[in-house]
């Protein structure tokens, strides 16, 4: 009796917890129209669904976008986004660093992309406060870049054009492998800032590009993602090559490339590396600096420069 | 106070009262005029529509941009920016009173370079998230006080000259400690660092902060405007004061630590804003009164409305990018200074 008495009680209870629980079980669904995301920063993301509206913190992942065929769901791009060329039309949000968060805000985006390497915390974390999802890509690598461009696929909702854009990249990557597979690596240093010296450390892409593209990096064992270092220790480490980057024409590069040539030859220490006298100071377009699909075309390019032999 | 005060001519009740009136009606419309512009302009008339409607309650009401906008960025942006141009008048009159110096700011004494140091350390280890940041700022200023006043002291007594030098000396010191950690930081969070030296607006505090920030900074301007009198007498010298009643260790004590309290809650809000702590104090003398219960009350108001314009600026000289604000009140408060200063000399 009592058993059943306690038995009867526990139904009960049940059934009250299954009655309150009922619309929301029902309404579950709906909810769960939101997708939950993690993003590349290791942050958990609120999705909805379907993105209508994104606006792009950072060029190259304006770059992503346009290459995935989403160019028409971008409502806002920064004061940077110079490629491609219809992009300098969109609406503005400000710089990479300091974008104006009423002037995101009033885009209605259902979300932001963002990168860790150039957008501040800051930033990320005003947007989220404000109630507007941030997904933040964080490339470290070259396969980082191919990751990211599959990730931002994701969330746009386009993985196929993602899928396709990111093979078709790893197929030339793996080109590009095979070709330099028995070339010796010459050694670079790879000049980010001239005064003072900067250069990209180990937690940069950069790095692995230059690595991809047949070149050892004399700074890629630096822990900083962009170690300043002296002229004294670049100058003992007598790299094989100088590399510039710089935007220009195919001309414009050639041309940029002997005015360095020339200047360094008479720049005190600069004078000094081995690779000024011998002429070998080279200039890259400056997509190498773009985690972007044109970042494959600036490393195809260096390995060229470095490797003509194998072309 | 029940202190014999030099009697200042000219100063009753009512003309502080007129300044100060004068003062808040013009902070009053810098501020509505700063809540529509900005890189999406919003007309005043929808400001105040939207405001009666958020006094009423019907924020629904309100398209949800602009209640965005109004009421979560640039309203309490323009609240935060109030509370920091206070705090940093006010700290500089009573730096300049105590140390007798014209050329006194709130960061004379490394209060600001305290706190950048907090926060920087905070960045490295990597946790810009909200309560770290002007915690950590906070503590810095806070243990750079300490170090100061210990160091300014000449036998168990806070002595001006001294004061000064110990504080100059520690600004240098940590700024040095400062480029030494930022030297050997990597790209992000120097990036970071440098909005904190410069002085920035946009990053939205928390309400907690605002409230907090509120309170301390009324209690801080009480406590200064409550010895106002005796500033005034202080200002003729230590000696003449204590022969006029003046208890002037204690009133140096407690307006060093008011001011630096000021000081340190201005710089972990926004880092270090330059130049409103030197101008205001002077632009009130110029205008008003020399006398401490009129320049007080007057900086507060004065320095409200600067930061305030000076951030309308920062928002909207290049918008929809955003200059850091110290960088407008460096630009614009430097050739201002040079003007006063050469203006007084000639009259």
């Amino acid at each position: 009796m009592r058993e059943n008495f306690r038995t009867s009680l526990w139904l009960a209870l049940a059934l009250v917890l299954a009655l309150k629980a009922g619309p929301e079980l029902l309404a579950g669904p709906v909810a769960l129209a939101a997708r939950q995301v993690t993003d590349e920063a290791g942050r958990s993301v609120r999705l909805p669904e379907r993105i209508e509206r994104v606006i792009s913190l950072a060029p190259n992942l304006t770059e992503i976008i346009y290459a995935l065929g989403a160019e028409n769901r971008l409502v806002g791009v920064t004061d940077y986004c110079d490629f491609p060329e219809a992009a300098r039309a969109k609406p503005r949000v400000g710089s990479v660093l300091s974008p104006s968060a009423e002037q995101i805000v009033a885009l209605k985006p259902d979300l932001v992309l963002a990168t860790v390497a150039g957008n501040r915390a800051e930033s990320v974390a005003t947007l989220e406060r404000l109630g507007v999802p941030v997904y933040a890509t964080n490339p470290r690598s070259v396969d980082d870049v191919l990751a990211s461009i599959l990730h931002v696929g994701d969330v746009l909702g386009e993985e196929q054009a993602a899928l396709r854009l990111a093979s078709d990249l790893r197929h030339r990557l793996d080109a590009l492998g095979r070709r330099l597979a028995d070339v010796s690596l010459p050694r670079v240093l790879f000049v980010v800032w001239e005064e003072p010296l900067i250069s990209a450390g180990r937690e940069s892409f950069l790095t692995d590009a230059i690595a991809r593209a047949g070149g050892q990096s004399i700074t890629a064992t630096f822990s900083a993602a962009w170690p300043r270092l002296s002229l004294e220790a670049a100058l003992e480490e007598q790299p094989d090559f100088l590399i510039f980057a710089y935007h220009g024409s195919p001309a414009e590069k050639a041309a940029e490339r002997s005015l360095r040539q020339a200047q360094l030859k008479h720049k005190p220490g600069w004078r000094e590396f081995r690779a000024v006298r011998q002429g070998k100071v080279i200039v890259v377009s400056d997509t190498i600096n773009r985690p972007s699909p044109r970042l494959f075309d600036a490393m195809e390019e260096l390995a060229r420069t470095l490797h003509p032999e194998v072309f | 106070m029940a202190t014999p005060t030099v009697n200042l001519p000219g100063l009753t009740r009512r003309r502080l009262l007129v300044i100060c009136g004068i003062l808040a009606g013009t902070l009053a419309v810098t501020s509505l005029v700063s809540l529509s512009l900005g890189a999406v302009s919003i007309p005043v008339w929808q400001v105040l529509t939207a405001m009666i409607k958020w006094v009423m309650g019907a924020q629904d009401s309100i398209p949800s941009e602009y209640r965005l906008i109004l009421f979560e960025i640039r309203g309490p942006r323009i609240v935060l920016g109030m509370l920091v141009g206070a705090a940093l008048a006010v700290a500089g009159a009573s730096f300049q009173a105590l140390l007798r110096n014209p050329l006194a700011d709130p960061y004379v004494l490394g209060v600001s370079s305290g706190a950048a140091l907090g926060a920087i350390v905070i960045l490295i280890i990597g946790r810009p998230a909200e309560p770290f940041l002007p915690l950590a700022a906070f503590l810095g200023a806070g243990a750079t006080i300490a170090v100061v006043y210990w160091l300014g002291q000449k036998a168990g007594q806070l002595e001006s000259n001294t004061l000064l030098l110990a504080g100059v000396i520690t600004a240098s010191f940590l700024s040095a400690v400062i480029m030494f950690l930022m030297t050997t930081l990597s790209g992000r969070e120097l990036r970071g660092a440098a909005f904190w030296l410069m002085g920035d607006l946009s990053t939205p505090s928390p309400l907690w902060l605002l409230w907090l920030f509120g309170v301390l900074l009324v209690g801080a301007v009480g406590f200064v405007y409550g010895v106002a009198a005796d500033l005034n007498v202080l200002l003729a010298g230590e000696r003449e004061a204590t022969h006029l009643g003046v208890d002037v260790a204690r009133t140096k004590t407690l307006v060093y630590l008011c001011a630096s309290l000021m000081t340190g809650l201005a710089v972990s809000a926004s880092g270090s804003i330059g130049y409103v702590g030197l101008l205001v104090p002077h632009l009130v003398r110029l205008l008003f009164s020399s006398d401490y219960r009129v320049l007080i009350p007057s900086s507060a108001l004065l320095g409200a409305m600067l930061i305030v314009l000076a951030d309308t600026l920062a928002r909207t000289v290049v918008a929809p990018t955003e200059l850091p604000v110290g960088a407008v009140t460096a630009i614009a408060g430097a050739p201002l200074f040079i003007y006063l200063l050469r203006k007084r000399s000639m009259g």
